[in-house]
């Protein structure tokens, strides 16, 4: 395999761990939790401006950057970082946007946070340096290993691949766990579960957390390995193509997930890389978008519950007269 | 002082664009039980619309008429071939709002694939300056103003006097209900998205009527204070919608004579975020508490 090729299979395969990252937390707060997070995106890139600016060092007054915070923490630390800010900021925005409301409210508040962050991003220049955003973030471990460039780049995949496993490890225990089924049962039937005593507010919240963390260390291993990090790159079409993934793929079900994250954000986006250019600039990026949109669309109608479904969770009957009715755990319907 | 009182004067122009806006979004939502994030899109198509007119050579009024035409012939062929289908189909409510956000995202799009990333501008007569207790207002403000003014009383009059608004309330308040009562419901909502829809269409228009330059995110973005109007007056409350939208049309232009125009919907996000944490049923309550809000 030629050198350039290398480069651009092991830079495909950290996009497609930080893909697979994001759509596991995404599918924790969508797919499991019932949260319809149209600012899912905003997490991420406040894991990925934290762990850009533990990874810079301090401010230079005068220097060409502004930026809040800063420090020389070693390599994991700005990812670990990144997942609290994840976190710190879920509970935050989660505070006012997560309570006892109907859920298109609530899509509607996460819209209104996304757009306004992205807002005060680019305007406030003191905060993380407005449109420009940051550069030159040093690569994690690149002075301590001696590597070449293309040993760096398969270092990388395998600290990516490691993270996601970790990732993996969380979400699987939280959707296998009790905690999965009362967060399934409350997206399902919101008052039933209420009734049966559980706290949905909290739970959701737990979730919206979980996701928020997730988000954040998918962030940071993303700018962590391209070096920069600026706002215009995080809007929330972003979170659209991570709700088209999860669609695709199976909302509700991790493996399903992780092949919406292969299909959607990684071959379908990457895959136009090798389509030639035509028309004004901008032309093919619109367009891309309007397929991205149609293509939720008609997996909504005629797959909405995607190519590999959520599993149909049914439990044994305990006793004599529920034996001919089987109770089942997921949606019914579609 | 001196700032103070022309300040007000742009938020009147603000509030009547957003009053505008802002009870045809809740209107939509409290008839049809839908909610379209697609609304700031729809919007900003009405707006291309509009600039094609005047392009032309047309008018701005009949630029005006061709905007609203638009939003409402949209809107209801929208909901016809498109979100209904969808319902029909069973898909539950949070799957019709990614539903939205699609229509969102391609329409937006569309517009940028077809006109091209660059900046519009109605072409208008230049207006003259007005000067009114203190405030200016160039000509185009005050048809803005006049314009929000008429479109609101018709509302009212539509929703108090007419059997058309009796239905549409009462489809809002319990749909059921109201199809029991004998009322053809469906009728009702195919109406409910044409008026919410030439709304839509006609805030669109006056919006770039009223700003030098327009893109093809302009609607999406005034997406932020409408919502925030809507919530503020209780989603699906027309009357509290144009009482919210005077409170943030007037607040956000405050703030940006006083700290800074970049503040402007950093407001009214504020403002969301406190009537989320202390009031979510809206000022203005009746039936909220019960059916909108409760989830």
């Amino acid at each position: 395999m030629s050198v350039a090729w290398q480069f651009y299979i092991s830079t495909v395969l950290v996009y497609l761990g930080v893909d697979v990252m994001a759509c596991w937390g995404l599918n924790l707060q969508f797919g499991v939790a019932g949260l319809v997070n149209f600012a899912f995106i905003i997490f991420q890139a406040a894991g990925a401006y934290t762990a850009a600016v533990l990874t810079l060092g301090p401010a230079t007054k005068g220097g060409f950057q502004q930026y809040l915070g800063g420090a020389h923490w070693p390599f994991p630390l700005p990812i670990l970082a990144a997942g609290v800010v994840g976190g710190l900021l879920a509970v935050l925005v989660g505070s006012f946007a997560i309570r006892r409301l109907r859920r298109d409210y609530e899509a509607m508040v996460m819209l209104v946070v996304s757009l306004i962050a992205t807002s005060i991003a680019t305007n406030q220049v003191g905060l993380v340096n407005g449109p420009n955003g940051l550069a030159l973030v040093p690569k994690p471990l690149a002075t301590m290993v001696n590597l070449s460039p293309i040993g760096y780049q398969w270092l990388f995949v395998g600290i990516t691949a490691l993270i996601c496993l970790c990732v993996y490890w969380l979400v699987h225990i939280v959707t296998s766990s009790p905690l999965g089924r009362t967060l399934r049962a409350i997206r399902d039937n919101e008052q039933a579960a209420a009734a049966l005593g559980k706290n949905v507010t909290g739970l959701r919240m737990l979730a919206f957390v979980l996701g928020g963390v997730i988000a954040g260390v998918s962030g940071a291993i993303l700018v962590e390995f391209i070096s920069a990090w600026s706002p215009g790159s995080w809007l929330y079409p972003e979170t659209f193509v991570y709700f088209t993934a999860v669609i695709v793929g199976g909302s509700g079900n991790n493996l399903g997930v992780m092949v919406g994250a292969l299909l959607v954000p990684v071959a379908f986006l990457e895959a136009t890389r090798f389509v030639p250019q035509f028309g004004p600039p901008g032309f093919i990026d619109a367009l891309q978008w309007i397929i991205v949109g149609v293509l939720a669309l008609v997996f909504l109608w005629f797959w909405p519950r995607g190519v590999i479904p959520e599993r149909r969770r049914r439990f044994p009957p305990t006793t004599q007269s529920e034996a001919r009715q089987p109770l089942t755990s997921t949606r019914t319907g579609r | 002082m001196n700032t103070l009182v022309p300040a007000i004067g742009f938020g009147i122009v603000t509030a009547s664009i957003l009053a505008v806006a802002g009870v045809g979004f809740t209107l939509q939502f409290g008839v049809t039980n839908i909610l379209n994030l697609a609304y700031g899109d729809i919007m900003t198509a009405a707006a291309f619309v509009a600039y094609l007119v005047t392009g032309a050579g047309f008018s701005v009024w009949l630029a005006l008429a061709a905007g609203a035409a638009f939003g409402s012939v949209f809107s209801i062929l929208l909901n016809r071939f498109l979100y209904t289908p969808f319902v029909r189909r069973g898909t539950r409510l949070f799957g019709i709002i990614i539903v939205t956000i699609a229509v969102s995202l391609i329409l937006q799009n569309s517009l940028l694939a077809v006109f091209g990333a660059s900046f519009f501008s109605l072409q208008m007569p230049r207006p003259a300056s007005v000067h009114i207790a203190g405030m200016v207002f160039t000509t185009v403000q005050l048809a803005i103003i006049g314009i929000a003014i008429v479109a609101m009383l018709l509302i009212h009059l539509l929703l108090r006097y007419t059997k058309l608004g009796k239905a549409m309330r009462a489809t809002a308040t319990d749909p059921e209900l109201a199809r029991n009562c004998g009322i053809a419901t469906d009728r009702v909502i195919d109406l409910a998205w044409a008026i919410s829809g030439a709304l839509c269409g006609l805030a669109g228009v006056i919006l770039v009527m009223n700003v030098t330059s327009f893109t093809d995110t302009t609607g999406a973005q005034f997406l932020i204070p409408i919502i925030a109007v809507a919530v503020l007056g209780g989603i699906g409350q027309p009357y509290g919608a144009m009482l919210g939208a005077l409170v943030i049309g007037i607040a956000s232009e405050l703030a940006a004579a006083v700290i800074s125009p970049d503040y402007k919907n950093v407001v009214a996000f504020v403002i969301l975020v406190i009537v989320l944490l202390a009031r979510p049923q809206g000022i203005l309550s009746e039936i909220a508490t019960r059916k909108e809000v409760a989830a």
